[in-house]
């Protein structure tokens, strides 16, 4: 009986389990899980295909700019610290840093969607499409849903700070970060390596 | 969370960058080839394993949510690279 008690206890304290002990909401964190696990055989995908028809991922990749690439990757990590800081300036208290360094991220998540845009432009009227090759097919799937997802963080962000209780900062940011990391993996799998 | 987490946080931010830029140099070296690839995505995998620690905030957590993380990122960066030498190898 007092072992039945326990475990409910134990329940109570950790409605999630293994997810409880995660920082911010749980829910995030099954999103987030979700996406990694997306965004891994999407990876896989990627690079089994490069293997497969290395030319053509060779001509694609020479048709990329891996700086504009770099300098994307260097906005959003940027962004992706202010994040992280305004997590700490919530838990000091000071709100109004907070704002701020939430309003920098979103800035920054702003300037990455610019960027990325630009990039689409260019290759459009290059004439390169979704339906070049195999290449570019992937390229655009890969990349696009992640921009569909720099969107939805940047919505996310947007809501923490209008609701900014310090547990709302971390699963908010949670996903931001998560967005960081996919990138993170992606600019050298599809830029740089080959 | 406390306040002094911010500078951990800072350096894993600059830590970033500079593997960001170290990537992009390498890349622009003029050489190619497994050593090449091994080096970008070795600093893919030290950037995404600071972002685990540093900004998702896994340092405090039972060490089998970081495992599971890590594995995860060891697999996108090892398996891409192992894809990218077969054709090399075969030359």
């Amino acid at each position: 009986m007092d072992a039945a008690r326990a475990l409910n206890a134990a329940q109570d304290d950790r409605p999630w389990g293994a997810l409880s002990d995660l920082p911010g909401h749980p829910m995030m964190w099954v999103l987030i899980l979700t996406d990694v696990v997306t965004f891994g055989l999407l990876f896989m995908t990627f690079a089994v295909t490069g293997a497969v028809h290395h030319d053509v991922f060779a001509a694609g990749r020479a048709q990329l700019d891996p700086v504009l690439g770099g300098v994307n990757t260097l906005v959003l990590i940027t962004s992706g610290w202010l994040a992280a800081l305004a997590v700490e300036s919530r838990s000091a208290g000071r709100r109004g840093t907070t704002q701020l360094q939430l309003g920098g991220a979103m800035a920054l998540g702003f300037v990455f969607i610019g960027i990325k845009l630009a990039e689409y432009i260019v290759k459009a009227k290059a004439g390169i499409g979704l339906e070049t090759d195999t290449f570019f097919t992937l390229y655009f799937l890969l990349t696009g849903f992640h921009l569909l997802h720099v969107v939805l963080g940047i919505v996310i962000l947007a809501a923490i700070a209008l609701a900014d209780s310090a547990e709302n900062l971390k699963t908010g940011t949670a996903f931001w970060h998560m967005v960081d990391l996919v990138w993170v993996v992606m600019y050298p799998l599809i830029y740089l390596i080959g | 969370m406390t306040q002094s987490a911010a500078p951990q946080v800072t350096r894993a931010w600059g830590l970033l960058v500079l593997l960001t830029l170290l990537s992009l140099a390498a890349s622009h070296s003029g050489l190619a080839g497994l050593a090449v690839n091994g080096l970008i995505l070795a600093a893919a995998f030290a950037k995404g394993r600071w972002m685990l620690l540093d900004f998702l905030k896994l340092r405090g957590v039972p060490p089998g949510w970081r495992a599971l993380f890590l594995c995860w990122l060891g697999l996108v960066t090892v398996i891409p690279w192992a894809a990218a030498a077969l054709p090399l190898l075969r030359g």
